[in-house]
């Protein structure tokens, strides 16, 4: 007894001897969680994440008349012109959350070791895309304040107007730029461009190309000033060069993701789309396109590559006209050759353009040729060739880079020879300047939207750019021409077109002061609200 | 390590046993009665001198084995004066009390296990005799306290047996963490960690979520480890005053198990214990049946229907028929009843067998019991063994040493996904279309590739049939925990307690979700085009261990002097926990039907570890003048891991006085006793604080993407500067026993301050961030609790007894990151559209979403304007409807009230004639609102009766007809406030809940009163032989969840919560159907 009792008086003894907080600052460290890792890693994450996100295909991809639901409900959207709160936050959280954080960090670890300046730099360059990307969707945005939470410990960030966003991109890209030297060391891991210097060079000037031509309506001068310079430098004018994710089952497309998922059978090409690809003849029509010949359901949709009931024959293409609901679409789609009902239109191929390894272009030879064509158009010195030469190269760019999406995406050599002789035809045809009604400026941003498709954020934001909704397209004759847009005509819309996404209501909750200051400066915090850029 | 204590303890059994054998002594039984005759139960029957004793039964009878030399027996029981009565050589005692008066005393259980008598206490304690919990019970023991405590909420989840309890002590303190009391065992703190479901979870509570999306059962809590035919009671220490000695852990009190440690009578006891219960799922939906399913008012009438979750269709007629699935013609009629039919009854049956043994040098208590539970989700059930030991035994005179382990395996099979929008049985069937029959939904569940058969264009929502099928989850734990202790008496008036507990378990789990789920993810299809040759799904592996350890010491010093009495302990405490969980995840796989690891195709294997500790050293000095007036002081110190070095320690100082005025005067006839309590305590809590928390830590990613490595951060922002939280709480209460004990009142009024919350604080995404963790926050709980006790009516053959345990919380929150009125942050989101916010100003828990846009009122907060600024003023407040006919929402969310409720209580009525008890109770929640997602599905999908509405219109305002019907809602006026003239779709009507989030028409008060127990006994023993080798039988049928006398809420029970996390609190989504259950107790006693 007597020793258990100097046991209990022992280890009483020890307890309080010890010191009360001993070696809790080890315990309190993780031993299986790293602090530190290469930034190149947190950098590419950054990358991946500059891919659209799922939400494009509620709003963006519907507001440009490409690809439409007729649901209500959960894919409210475009279609409708409503706010779906469940949609209008995807680009904010995706980009926010991911390459505008990730950005940061790795600026915050790089900026001041010159042995990894070239990262540093290329990580400013994707951040301002992200930015770009951000604004372009909402208008003011936190910018200058953002991504700083762990850094600065900035929790509420302000808002900047669009306008010091866009000298800020135009700015930083600038620099980055500049500062991208063959010389540093080369960062082989990158997941974009290996590395290469070069590349790295055109992929920031092609967004100064870009940042450049938005501006053109809101301020001519610094328009012209930052894509003059843009194109000193050297943009992308070559599939080779182009800024693409290359998806894959693990690292998925967003947009593919979810019509390979729950959305497989509920999101369909828009008529718009179909009509005008019809119309020009555009062999791209087939390389993208299916259609369930009499679906009446999901299941009823069977995938036989191309054939009787699952065609890619382009005249067999009907898309859906905008503003359906499921009844009228229904309506709609029974009226197709083989009959069925809204399943019987025609979809984005699940299969070869929209599968889940798909990969996104997020700057492309096709984009870059034809901004430089209308930058022609629109005489901004310093851009030389011609804007036919720009216009035949990007459309065939485009045409080329379908073969991205698989073999069975490939336009063949001779097509793209008969579509770009036709297309360019029309172009020289066509009256110069930029005026709204049926100027080249017209032709070649019809050659724009088809060739950002499945971008939507791109899409979207030259639509908006040029006005597009307003515009008169001549094709296929000038003297029947009908605007190729109609005013969405479903009756329960709030606005006739959507010209940015509200914010997230996370933001008004939280941030609400900034949040506030900033629907003060933009007007509403509305679908209808134009931005700055805007025609 | 444990199996050596283990091994110790078996072996301090066998010598206990050895005692029993050889024990000088001698039985003395007899029964114990009240001045009335009645038989008295629960009496203390105590050897004077030695720490031998028992308590009377249901009959007042007792057997107590008495050592030689020993001479007196002491009779002690609340409210009744103490009696001594010396043995002699009789053998056969029979005892009458006298009620008495001075009595307020009885012995409590109080922090680190110290007995103490009540009226030494200046706070508030309740306390649950084993049985209440034993007989009428349910899976989870916890539940069976419902209704019988006051200040006491506790809530279970519509989730199969082994779910979580959720219980709430004097209302929600913590804004955004954790509010669950500290669960001591025997004296030892142990776990109780919740493994349940926690999307939307926006908070920071200690609740742990499934791995991967979809996955949302319910894991359940530490409480089911539990036999209650283990526990000998339960006592309740509500207030911070009550738990001061606990410190950083038992801020929202503590529930102080004590499980059996030894026999009662002599030598060696057999307790045989059975108890069954029949559990009927309720179905409280009042559907619309006149229009069946379809969309726009057309009804399926083609193959492959897409309208499986919608009754948007047509009236329905007799004879008419639809087509479902691939080209199946069914008659189209109403299919009333579904929950019924696809739930099975539950079956919960517990065998227990306790083999006990008692002398005067100590006593033992063994049990050995299995519980088995059927869902009543088909494929859901629950097995439970434990194992339970506990002895005590005088080593010495001087030295006593007590241990107790349990063991408890536990398997809980297929509980059911719930509270989710995809994949979940609960949403798909309280949303099916009502034409839908089940029949020809179990038959056509798969289709021809194996996957899922589409029955809806919301492609999430699973068949049922199929889920069932498909769809499954383990969950094994197996769990030890226990304690040893020693103690020593020093001197008559000194002694010292040294303990030693740990709770570890394994607990391993695994689940597959959607293996070729979603129904549209085509199995192998070529639509898997990321990887074509695997079959689509997603499956987990997940083993965690589990080890807490505390080690304590306590010494004690009682003394007299004179008038003053002195109780003065100090002692120190030191926990240590650490949780290793590894896990995998796979996803696709390479064979259809097998779910292993090894045949997924992208694996993301995890390792984590935590470790934190808590070093503490407490004293508390107590001095009586006369008995009674008591002062008590308590202070503690913690010292905490997982906070900086500056901020990890910290200091709660209680004070406490007890006045026992009764005893201080001459008081008048009616009165018996009555006693003033008064306390005030602070703690002190870092719960809320996981390990790490001032580390940024990265991941990489378990797949590389081109052959690259892809690092990742969290969501959180760390804060190194965080400190503990604190709660103030003051309290005093008055207790009174009047008329011969026959009307007996405790009252207590408490104020409880929470300040330095640990708040997991939201931050704007634009900071790259989702939340952090600061130190801000205060809050406020004040309340009122009522216990009252009536007897109305006592004669020799019947009694009747009263108790109402009752309280009002309310709980304000007065600052977050600032104190400006308004400011907020957001706890909790909803699968739909709505949230938790904690508001400045308001009351804690505020259901947040977007509400009708009304007339004359700020689009944006719903304020109502200056009615002079106003068109149409005699219009304000009418709700808007936009150009599509289709009312408008409100620009931002607001808020419509807390979810917590206000008002909870319950009445108990026991009756008693000749020995048969009746007794039933009667309980409420009143107060909360909640936001039902059942109700929003039933609204957006055309089964809620409100949507009837408009459809038998079948021309719009402009003339248009539509099969559907229209909807003209003159009860709302345009944007200049005329009344509306424009009519929307139904379906597009109803249907805007979803896409412009408006949740105002599914908020509702979330009260109740229910009839919650009927429990009916009978003790059998009297009509058993004398030496009979059965020494007693005691019958009990009861009923649980009997009666819903009230609701507010449509088409569920307010209770069928699916969230076990605090922050998503009044977030309705759809549970499994509360059930009702009956069975029966019978305890056989060898």
């Amino acid at each position: 007894m007597k020793k258990i009792y100097h046991i209990t008086l022992l280890s009483l003894s020890l307890l309080i001897a010890s010191s009360c907080d001993d070696g809790f600052d080890e315990l309190n460290k993780s031993k299986t969680g790293a602090t530190t890792v290469d930034p190149i890693a947190v950098f590419n994450n950054a990358v991946i994440f500059t891919s659209p996100p799922a939400s494009t295909l509620v709003y963006e991809l519907g507001a440009v008349q490409q690809i439409i639901t007729s649901n209500s409900g959960v894919n409210v959207g475009a279609n409708y012109n409503q706010v779906n709160i469940t949609s209008t936050p995807g680009n904010w959280t995706n980009s926010y959350q991911n390459t505008i954080k990730y950005t940061a960090d790795v600026i915050s670890h790089t900026q001041d070791d010159p042995t990894r300046a070239n990262l540093y730099n290329m990580t400013r360059i994707v951040q301002q895309y992200a930015f770009m990307v951000l604004s372009d969707t909402y208008g003011d945005i936190p910018y200058s304040e953002a991504g700083k939470g762990y850094t600065d410990q900035l929790f509420l960030p302000k808002y900047d107007t669009q306008q010091a966003v866009y000298d800020g991109i135009i700015s930083e890209l600038t620099a980055a730029v500049a500062a991208l030297d063959p010389a540093g060391k080369i960062e082989t891991s990158d997941v974009l461009y290996k590395g290469n210097i070069a590349q790295w060079k055109k992929f920031g000037n092609s967004l100064l190309l870009r940042a450049g031509m938005r501006l053109i309506n809101a301020n001519a001068a610094k328009a012209a000033s930052t894509v003059a310079a843009a194109f000193a430098g050297g943009v992308i004018t070559d599939n080779a060069d182009n800024a693409v994710i290359r998806h894959d089952p693990n690292y998925m497309n967003g947009v593919g993701n979810t019509l390979n998922g729950t959305e497989a059978a509920n999101f369909y090409l828009a008529q718009p789309f179909v009509n005008a690809l019809k119309a020009n003849a555009d062999p791209r029509l087939g390389a993208l396109a299916v259609r369930y010949v009499g679906a009446n359901s999901g299941p009823a949709q069977i995938y036989t590559g191309t054939g009787a009931n699952s065609t890619f024959d382009p005249a067999n293409q009907y898309g859906m006209p905008m503003g359906s609901t499921d009844a009228t679409a229904d309506a709609s789609g029974a009226s197709l050759p083989g009959g069925g009902n809204r399943y019987a239109h025609s979809q984005a191929d699940r299969t070869r353009v929209v599968s889940r390894a798909s990969p996104m272009y997020l700057a492309t030879a096709a984009m870059n040729n034809l901004l430089l064509a209308e930058a022609v158009e629109r005489g901004i010195s310093g851009v030389t060739g011609t804007s036919t030469e720009y216009f035949a190269a990007g459309i065939t760019a485009h045409m080329v880079q379908m073969s991205g999406y698989g073999a069975a995406s490939t336009v063949a050599a001779a097509d793209i020879t008969t579509y770009v002789t036709a297309r360019t035809a029309t172009f020289t045809a066509a009256p110069t300047g930029a005026a709204l009604a049926d100027s080249r400026v017209n032709e070649i941003n019809y050659e724009y939207w088809v060739a950002s498709f499945l971008n939507g954020n791109e899409c979207w934001a030259n639509f908006r750019r040029v006005g597009m909704e307003q515009r008169n397209y001549r094709t296929p004759n000038p003297a029947t021409a009908a605007p190729l847009f109609l005013t969405n005509p479903y009756s329960g819309k709030v606005v006739d077109w959507i010209n940015r996404i509200t914010y997230p209501p996370s933001e008004s909750l939280v941030n609400t002061q900034n949040y506030n200051l900033a629907v003060q400066s933009i007007g509403k915090d509305e679908l209808g609200v134009k931005l700055y850029w805007a025609q | 390590m444990l199996k050596h204590y283990l091994l110790y303890g078996i072996l301090i059994l066998i010598c206990c046993q050895s005692n029993i054998a050889v024990g000088q002594e001698r039985a003395v039984s007899g029964a114990v009665r009240d001045e009335t005759n009645s038989p008295l139960p629960g009496v203390n029957v105590v050897v004077k001198g030695t720490s031998t004793g028992t308590i009377t039964n249901s009959d007042g009878r007792y057997t107590i084995n008495v050592p030689n030399g020993a001479s007196t027996i002491v009779f002690s029981f609340i409210g009744y004066a103490d009696q001594e009565v010396s043995v002699g050589d009789r053998t056969d005692i029979d005892v009458s009390m006298d009620a008495d008066v001075t009595s307020l005393d009885e012995v409590v259980v109080t922090a680190l296990g110290i007995e103490k008598s009540s009226k030494s206490l200046g706070y508030s304690t309740s306390k649950v005799n084993g049985d209440a919990i034993a007989i009428n019970r349910t899976p989870n023991p916890m539940n069976a306290l419902t209704g019988k405590i006051a200040g006491v909420n506790i809530s279970s989840l519509g989730s199969g047996p082994a779910g979580t309890s959720k219980i709430r002590i004097r209302g929600q303190s913590s804004i955004s963490g954790q509010n669950s009391p500290l669960i001591v065992v025997n004296g030892i703190p142990i776990d109780n960690s919740n493994y349940g479901t926690n999307q939307g979870n926006n908070g920071s509570d200690t609740s742990v979520g499934n791995r991967g999306g979809g996955a949302s059962f319910d894991g359940g809590d530490s409480f089911s480890s539990f036999n209650p035919d283990d526990i000998e009671s339960m006592t309740v220490l509500k207030g911070a005053t009550a738990s001061a000695l606990y410190g950083s852990r038992a801020k929202d009190g503590v529930i102080m198990i004590v499980t059996k440690s030894r026999g009662s009578g002599s030598g060696i006891g057999v307790t045989y214990n059975l108890n069954y219960s029949n559990d009927t799922p309720l179905d409280f939906t009042d559907y619309q049946y006149e229009y069946g399913q379809g969309e726009y008012g057309i009804r399926p009438t083609t193959p492959n229907p897409q309208s499986g979750q919608w009754s948007f269709g047509e009236k329905i007629q007799p004879d008419m028929t639809q087509i479902l699935f691939n080209n199946l013609t069914v008659p189209y009629e109403a299919q009333r009843g579904i929950i019924k039919d696809f739930y099975r009854n539950g079956q919960n049956l517990t065998n227990t067998i306790a083999i006990s043994g008692n002398s005067d040098k100590g006593g033992f208590n063994m049990s050995i019991a299995d519980a088995n539970s059927k869902g009543i989700t088909p494929n859901n059930k629950f097995n439970r063994k434990t194992i339970n030991l506990g002895l005590t035994y005088d080593l010495t005179p001087k030295l006593n040493f007590k241990a107790n382990v349990n063991y408890a395996a536990e398997r809980n099979t297929n509980p059911p996904i719930i509270a989710d929008q995809d994949n979940s049985m609960p949403t798909a069937l309280l949303a099916m279309a009502n034409t839908m029959p089940l029949s020809v939904l179990d038959e056509n569940k798969y289709n021809a590739g194996g996957g899922e058969f589409l029955y809806s264009r919301f492609t999430n929502r699973t068949n049922p049939y199929w889920g069932l099928a498909e769809v499954k989850s383990n969950i094994r734990r197996d769990r030890i925990f226990g304690n040893l202790s020693l103690a020593y008496k020093l001197t008559d008036w000194l002694s010292l307690q040294g303990r030693f507990g740990q709770d570890y378990y394994s607990r391993s789990s695994d689940y597959i979700n959607l293996p070729t789920g979603k129904a549209s993810i085509n199995s192998g299809s070529i639509f898997s085009s990321s990887a074509p040759a695997f079959y689509n799904g997603l499956y987990t592996q997940d083993f965690r261990t589990f080890r807490e350890t505390n080690a304590d010491f306590l010494l004690t010093a009682i003394k007299d002097f004179g008038d003053f009495g002195i109780n003065i302990s100090a002692g120190g405490n030191q926990m240590k926990r650490r949780s290793d969980v590894s896990s995998v995840q796979v996803t696709d796989f390479s064979v259809l039907g097998l779910y292993n690891v090894g045949y997924g195709r992208a694996k993301d294997p995890t390792y984590g570890l935590s470790e934190r500790q808590v070093n503490s050293l407490y004293g508390s000095a107590e001095v009586n003048f006369r008995e009674w007036l008591y002062l008590n002081f308590t202070a503690r110190n913690d010292w905490f891991s997982t906070l900086s070095p500056a901020n990890r320690s910290i200091l709660y100082p209680s004070v406490s006085a007890s006045y026992v005025f009764s005893e201080s005067f001459q008081k008048p006839s009616w009165l018996n006793s009555g006693r003033l309590r008064a306390a005030y305590a602070e703690v002190g809590s870092d719960t809320d604080v996981p390990p790490y928390s001032q580390q940024l830590i990265y991941t990489v990613n378990a797949n590389q993407f081109q052959g690259q490595a892809i690092g990742a951060l969290g969501t959180s922002v760390p804060n190194p500067n965080l400190k503990p939280m604190r709660a103030a709480e003051t309290e005093i209460g008055l207790e009174l026993k009047m008329f011969n004990n026959r009307v007996n009142v405790d009252v207590a009024a408490y104020r409880k301050l929470t300040t330095d919350q640990i708040v997991q604080a939201q931050v704007s995404d634009a900071s790259g961030f989702v939340n952090t963790l600061i130190n801000s926050g205060e809050s406020e709980n004040k309340g009122v609790e009522l216990m009252v006790n009536l007897i109305p009516i006592e004669t020799n053959n019947f009694s009747w007894d009263l108790t109402f345990a009752g309280a009002y919380n309310i709980t304000k929150v007065l600052s977050l990151l600032n104190d400006t009125p308004g400011s907020n942050i957001t706890v909790g989101t909803h699968v739909f559209n709505g949230w938790v916010q904690q508001i400045v100003g308001e009351e804690m828990g505020q259901i947040v979403g977007y509400g009708y846009r009304r007339y004359g009122h700020d689009p944006a907060t719903n304020v109502p304007l200056d009615p002079a600024t106003v068109t149409n003023p005699e219009n304000i407040g009418k709700i808007m409807i936009g150009s599509n006919g289709i009312p408008l929402a409100t620009t931002r969310p607001i808020p419509f009230g807390s979810a917590l409720p206000r008002w909870t209580g319950g009445f108990t009525n026991s009756f008693n004639y000749k020995g048969l008890t009746l007794s039933f109770l009667i309980d409420f929640k009143l107060g909360g609102k909640m936001l039902s997602g059942t109700n929003f599905n039933a609204m957006r999908h055309g089964l809620h009766k409100a949507t009837l509405v408009g459809r038998d219109n079948m021309t719009s305002d402009t003339g248009t007809s539509d099969p559907g019907g229209w909807v003209l809602n003159t009860d709302g006026v345009d944007a200049n406030g005329v009344e509306n003239a424009k009519a929307a779709k139904v379906e597009d009507y109803y249907s805007v809940v979803r896409g412009s989030g408006l949740v105002e028409p599914v908020i509702y008060n979330a009260g109740f009163w229910k009839l919650r127990q009927v429990t009916i006994g009978y003790d059998f023993t009297k009509f058993l032989p004398d030496n009979f080798p059965i020494r007693g039988v005691r019958l009990s049928v009861f009923s649980n969840n009997v009666l819903m006398l009230k609701k507010w809420v449509d088409n569920i029970d307010p209770e069928s919560f699916g969230y076990t996390s605090d922050n998503v609190v009044g977030l309705e989504s759809p549970g499994v159907p509360t059930t009702r259950s009956i069975g029966f107790n019978l305890n056989v006693k060898l």
